[in-house]
């Protein structure tokens, strides 16, 4: 199939310019001051807002653990299920994305509120009223919603192809189901695992609009930051480069720290 | 051969409407090397499975050492088994692997190293502990298998077509190898595959199975020489089944003619399958000959020749040393011993005719349901 | 295989309700009567009948499926190739490209977004002077120098974040082809061409399909990305929806929401039915060996029957079709871009608008005078009518980023009451007509509250603690504590302003606030979940008719009084366009109809003195004078207030480090 080589050629070229220049445009935006020359002042100004770095990175984590929490289990039991019912299963896990998530998010407000419906629902055993949204855990609530999906899809598509004899394998050695599960299954599922906590953690350190609408106003993340200084109140593209800039490196080396544990899995997992 | 070890009694596996083991009946001696062998979907490796308990019989009981183990599950059987595509865990080395068994166990890190070592020097793969999984080829990713089954010392040991991912040379290499360690640790192995060959050149005892039912249960030597019915002549080795009577003991006929044979037991004129193994027909001229027939095909197999020979619309094959031509009209002469005398099955008729000639053997769907429970036990 | 436990199951089943229970909350309040989300007021289609009134609804709609479609083609077609141009490639060429190739997916979505955004606009300006250089070199034709973000830029992001999707999906099939095949079929007697389109395109078609239908959910669901590169003249409905999530969704998002769910599920639904029949179809086929010839002839490969085929087909051409038609007749009809606030408009009015004159009216709108400019430097916002307030004015006045008017095309402006002509913003009226005005003052909720709210002290006072809702922009809040500690709103002492921002740092650290908000204070004040909140007159209006305990009152201390104003942008490409809008909002009829909508006061004299009496014979019953009040501040009121103006770029800079210091955003 030598010829089909040609067939790069116009992806590549493609890439060229709409995926490497756009990045360099941030980098050259970040290196650069409102008059257009070379200076490092937007990484320095960038050190006011270390809190929300801090923030963005700490709900991030938080809301990627909750997901692995909630998702492994789901993808586990979800692999042994009928076939039947794991084919809706999977599809209803898809379904959401149909139906907008910042509409979702804002669903997720009427609940909240002091006055909303979990509170009503509380107050009908004299519990509550509890203030849960415009706080940092209605901020994680958001970012699990949303993005639950992604960790159990990734996981749950290599526990299903895991071979059963494996499994099979080590209950033959004396494994009971508790040892098969933490030596053989899990280890052999960490690929999936690792794509799940790239594609929860990246968006969540990212988003902007759900701390906005959960978080108060207060609660704003890097995602909020970012977007603030390019179509939000504080134009200042410049800074709004660098903040991603270093945004995009962090993530990167998180990245490449964690897959430094499932060494020697190429695998790339997708949905 | 020494005390009964397993034994499974009246055991039925059903899906939905299939039946895959039909009230099947077997015991397994102590030390000894039993195949169970038969061509796909003849409910071996089910067989296999209910013994290591990933399976549960439908109906039925299943006996470990005299106590009913129905509801053991397989990490409390004192039983390892060999999967087929090995089944090695691609996340741990290979010294990981095989003492997989022994941590889970908490045997001591010290007799872990060492008994390893042992294992691995059983397989033949001394100091390979560090290398991963991945970098072996097959026949060595088999040898770790074995190693990692049986370092947990099991009473017995569960092969479930282990060579069949393996080449021809390395086949043959294995299956001496495999005897070898078989001797060596002393313990059951239940062997499952669908080769013959390699059932005859392994096994203490083999078993041939077809649709859910044992066929034959013998050793090696008797299986080949003695088979019950026209599917184990024709499954082990190559037979030629013909239509006969039995008009006394030690008389069969065929093609109208009387013959010399060493069998009886049979009722006057009782009809038989006639099982003649293509060696053990000797060429003669056609004058000597007990029956003459033309030869139609003849393929060179280097040790010898394949011949077909038409006798009277039913073609033989006979495998000589000698040549004959194609077209060549010649004799046959057979042995008493040549001839094996079958009672009538359900299978007969449906093997053993060479008019089109193929080594593949042919997997021919009959309803379950038809298949009559016969079962067998020696 | 061990089932799953009672246990197991419950636990699934709670994941699964936590996923759904915000959609099914949506779909429900898809029927309610009433516009809030919270609130049942009875079952009702009537916002469905709404949705397919609603021209930016319905237009959102389109764009997004008219570039999620097109994104979605074009991807697959070019991931197919370019995968299997991969196969072919040698292994370490094939890794480093594929590392590019992951960097869509890798990245977060608004560092592609903010990148794109930057490269484009950085484009535009290459292209501006290469067009310029181009035009003055020879004049056998006219390049175009003004290129902003829209539609082409929409789709092209789009269609670089889907082709990775396609690529991930299509490679493992190629991986798992058989070497030979192209060989086999060559060797038959095929051209490598009738090779490819026999055998390797079946082969791997369930990859291909499966890569355009990622894609195809991942642009309907995209909102990060839309947003940084769709610029104002299109807008994808997650775009809208986003404008309208500032304020208040309006239930017809959910009807149209709830329509394409529905839709989805029941395309699903159908699949999966069909497959699952097909399965067992196959199954049957296989445990009857004896097919006869006629059974075997039926047992072809599955394929998609012809009719789906030719319905996707069909619906691929009709959109094609519609879009260019839409294109043809966009380009031959004259048009103006407008951009204003949410629900800021009566859109009756942009109907009639186009009606009359035949201009179609591109109506967009912007979160705060802020972000507008940010818009409008970013290259992000390609308008000819902007509808900011008094102080951001004479900012854009000052950096010369607005048109002077014509005023011979304008005749409506002599209508404009003369207390709202030569304004501090624009001194001598050369650039803006106003649009509306108003004021700023305490929404509070009398229910909530001991005794009727008469001062700022309310908005920093601990009896409130937990219940109050501050500005979620630096002037307005600001403002009130200025104003709290008796300083001028528009001071530029440091010292003052300080003092200002100590103010509100101390009550948000002693727990005053509840949240920082802009136009999400209609959902909390009128779902009674907060007692307090600064805003704006017209704005209580509108929340009060949703929950009539809520009160308003400009503070005794006194406050802000502004005003928006239409202005036309420098250099707009539709500025005769633009003028006949402007005339035709400041025209008597359209300044009541506005009133009445978004209930803030018109600077058209007529329409002002004349709008009780538009009322009751609009609504038979008298406007109260409370009311009228609170939308036109009496003089006595207004004395109290100032406006806003611009302010030195120093006390901007101070403002802004203030604010950051406080940790809103």
């Amino acid at each position: 199939m030598k010829r089909t080589k040609a067939f790069t050629i116009p992806y590549v070229i493609w890439m060229a310019i709409f995926v490497v220049a756009p990045i360099i445009m941030i980098v050259i935006y970040a290196f650069s001051g409102a008059d257009g020359g070379f200076t490092l002042s937007n990484f320095s100004t960038m050190g006011d807002y270390t809190v929300v770095f801090v923030r963005s990175f700490r709900l991030a984590i938080i809301a990627t653990v909750i997901c692995l929490l909630i998702g492994y289990p789901v993808a586990y039991l979800l692999s042994k299920e009928g076939p039947r019912f794991q084919r809706v299963a999977t599809v209803l896990i898809m379904l959401p994305m149909w139906m907008n998530f910042l509409l979702r998010t804002y669903s997720w407000m009427a609940i909240l509120e002091n006055n909303g419906l979990l509170n009503q629902f509380l107050g009908l055993f004299g519990l509550g009223p509890f203030q849960m949204i415009d706080t940092q855990g209605a901020v994680v609530l958001g970012m699990v919603y949303n993005y639950l999906p992604f960790m159990i899809l990734p996981i749950y598509s290599v526990i299903v192809k895991l071979d059963n004899s494996l499994v099979e394998a080590a209950h033959d050695l004396g494994a009971n189901s508790v040892v098969a599960f933490r030596r053989v299954i899990f280890p052999l599922s960490l690929p999936g695992v690792l794509s799940g906590i790239t594609m929860v953690f990246v968006p969540s350190v990212s988003t902007f609009a759900i701390s906005t609408m959960l978080g108060g106003g207060t609660e704003f993340l890097l995602g909020d930051l970012i977007e603030q200084q390019f179509l939000g109140g504080a134009y200042n593209p410049q800074l709004g480069a660098a903040i991603a800039l270093v945004m995009m490196v962090i993530v990167v080396l998180c990245m490449l720290v964690m897959n430094r544990f499932g060494e020697g899995e190429e695998q790339a997992v997708v949905l | 051969m020494s005390k009964e070890l397993i034994r499974l009694s009246d055991c039925v596996v059903k899906y939905d409407d299939e039946i895959i083991l039909d009230h099947l009946n077997l015991y397994i001696n102590d030390k000894e090397f039993l195949t169970l062998l038969g061509p796909s979907g003849c409910g071996k490796t089910t067989t296999l499975r209910i013994i290591g308990g990933f399976q549960k019989p439908t109906s039925g009981d299943v006996f470990f050492d005299g106590r009913r183990c129905n509801d053991v599950p397989p990490h409390k059987r004192q039983i390892n088994t060999v999967f087929q595509k090995y089944a090695l865990f691609t996340h741990m080395n290979i010294f990981e692997n095989v003492a997989f068994g022994l941590r889970i166990a908490k045997v001591p890190e010290a007799d872990i190293t060492r008994r390893v070592e042992e294992a691995l020097e059983i397989v033949n793969l001394p100091g390979y502990g560090k290398r991963s999984v991945t970098s072996l080829s097959g026949g060595q990713q088999q040898r770790v298998a074995i190693a990692r089954a049986i370092v947990n010392r099991p009473q017995v040991l569960l092969l479930d077509e282990p060579l069949g991912a393996l080449d021809m040379k390395l086949r043959k290499d294995m299956q001496v190898e495999l005897k070898r360690i078989q001797r060596e640790v002393g313990i059951t192995f239940i062997y499952v595959t669908h080769d013959q060959e390699e059932a005859l050149t392994m096994s203490d005892t083999v078993v041939v199975m077809d649709k859910g039912n044992i066929q034959q249960i013998g050793t090696p030597e008797d299986i080949y020489n003695e088979p019950k019915n026209a599917f184990v002549a024709d499954f082990i080795g190559e037979s030629n089944i013909i239509d006969g009577t039995m008009p006394e003991d030690k008389v069969v006929k065929m093609y109208g003619k009387k013959f010399p044979c060493l069998d009886g037991g049979f009722a006057p004129n009782e009809p038989v399958d006639v099982v003649i193994r293509p060696e053990d027909i000797d060429i003669v001229s056609p004058e000597a000959g007990q029956i003459t027939g033309t030869v139609t095909e003849v393929t060179f197999k280097g040790m010898h020749y394949d011949i077909i020979v038409d006798f009277q619309g039913f073609k033989w094959l006979i495998q000589t040393t000698d040549y004959s031509p194609e077209g060549a009209r010649i004799g046959v002469k057979i042995d008493p011993d040549g001839f094996h005398i079958m009672k009538k099955s359900q299978y007969s008729g449906m093997f053993g005719d060479y008019s089109s000639y193929s080594e593949e053997y042919d997997e021919l769907n009959v309803d379950p349901d038809a298949a009559e429970g016969d079962d067998e036990e020696d | 295989m061990k089932k799953n436990s009672a246990f197991s199951r419950f636990f699934t089943v709670l994941v699964f309700l936590f996923l759904y229970a915000p959609i099914i909350l949506l779909i429900v309040f898809s029927f309610n009567q009433n516009n809030s989300n919270v609130v049942w007021g009875g079952f009702s289609l009537h916002w469905y009948k709404e949705l397919f009134h609603n021209r930016i609804i319905m237009r959102s709609l389109y764009t997004t499926l008219l570039v999620s479609l097109l994104a979605t083609v074009i991807s697959t077609i070019a991931g197919t190739f370019a995968a299997i141009g991969f196969y072919g490639l040698r292994r370490r060429t094939r890794s480093a490209l594929n590392t590019v190739n992951n960097i869509p997916m890798v990245n977060a979505d608004i560092v592609t977004g903010v990148a794109m955004c930057l490269f484009f606009v950085a484009f535009f300006a290459l292209w501006k002077d290469f067009a310029l250089w181009v035009n003055s070199v020879q004049s056998l034709f006219v390049l175009p120098t003004r290129l902003t973000l829209g539609f082409p830029t929409l789709l092209i992001a789009h269609i670089t974040f889907n082709i990775p999707y396609v690529l991930l999906s299509v490679s493992p099939k190629l991986r798992q082809l058989d070497k030979n095949l192209i060989d086999a079929a060559q060797d038959l007697g095929c051209t490598w061409f009738q090779a490819f389109y026999k055998v390797i395109l079946p082969e791997i078609k369930p990859g291909i399909v499966s890569g355009a239908l990622t894609a195809f959910t991942m642009s309907i669901d995209d909102f990060i990305i839309s947003y940084f590169t769709a610029g104002s003249s299109s807008s994808t409905l997650a775009m809208t929806i986003y404008g309208m999530t500032k304020k208040r969704v309006s239930p017809e998002i959910n009807a149209i929401s709830t329509l394409l769910f529905v839709t989805v599920i029941l395309l699903l639904a159908v699949i999966n039915i069909r497959e699952a029949q097909q399965e067992k179809a196959a199954a049957r086929r296989e445990a009857a060996p004896s097919a006869t010839v006629a059974e075997m002839a039926g047992s072809r490969p599955r394929r998609t029957p012809l009719p789906v085929k030719a319905a996707a087909v069909a619906a691929c051409v009709a959109v094609l079709a519609t879009t260019a038609v839409g294109a043809f007749q966009n380009t031959r009809k004259p048009m103006v871009n407008v951009c204003s606030w949410g629900e800021y408009i009566d859109e009756a009015l942009i109907s009639q608008f186009e009606e009359e004159t035949g201009i179609l009216v591109n109506y967009q709108t912007a979160e705060s005078n802020e972000a507008l400019y940010s818009l409008l430097k970013s290259g992000a916002g390609d308008y000819d009518v902007i509808v900011p307030s008094d102080y951001m004015i004479s900012q854009l006045i000052e950096e010369d980023m607005l048109e002077k008017l014509d005023y011979n095309n304008i005749p409506n402006f002599s209508l404009i009451g003369d207390q709202f002509k030569n304004l501090p913003y624009d001194p001598t009226n050369e650039y803006t007509v106003p649009y509306t005005w108003g004021t700023v003052g305490i929404i509070y909720n009398t229910a909530m509250v001991e005794e009727p709210i008469t001062s700022w002290s309310a908005m920093f006072d601990d009896k409130y603690a937990g219940q109050v809702l501050m500005f979620r922009n630096s002037r307005d809040a600001m403002a009130t504590a200025l104003l709290y500690l008796g300083y001028d709103i528009n001071t530029t002492d440091e010292a003052q302003l300080r003092q200002a921002a100590e103010l509100i740092a101390d009550a948000k650290g002693r727990g005053v606030y509840q949240a920082f908000v802009m136009d999400e204070i209609f959902l909390k004040m009128e779902g009674g979940n907060a007692a307090i909140g600064a805003y704006y007159a017209g704005d209580y209006l509108t929340a009060v008719e949703n929950n009539p305990d809520l009160a308003f009152v400009i503070p005794e201390e006194g406050s802000n009084w502004f005003v928006d104003a239409m202005c036309v942008l420098k250099d707009a490409p539709h500025k005769a366009e633009a003028e006949a809008w402007i005339n035709f909002i400041a025209s008597t009829e359209a300044n009541l109809a506005n009133m009445d909508f978004i209930w803030y006061a018109s600077p058209n004299e007529k329409a002002l003195a004349e709008y009780p009496a538009y009322y009751e014979e609009l609504y038979g019953e008298p406007l109260e004078q409370e009311v009228y009040e609170i939308i036109a501040a009496p003089a006595e009121v207004l004395e109290r207030c100032e406006s806003y103006i611009s302010l030195p770029k120093e006390t901007r800079q101070l403002y802004n480090e203030l604010w950051i210091g406080l940790g809103i955003q």
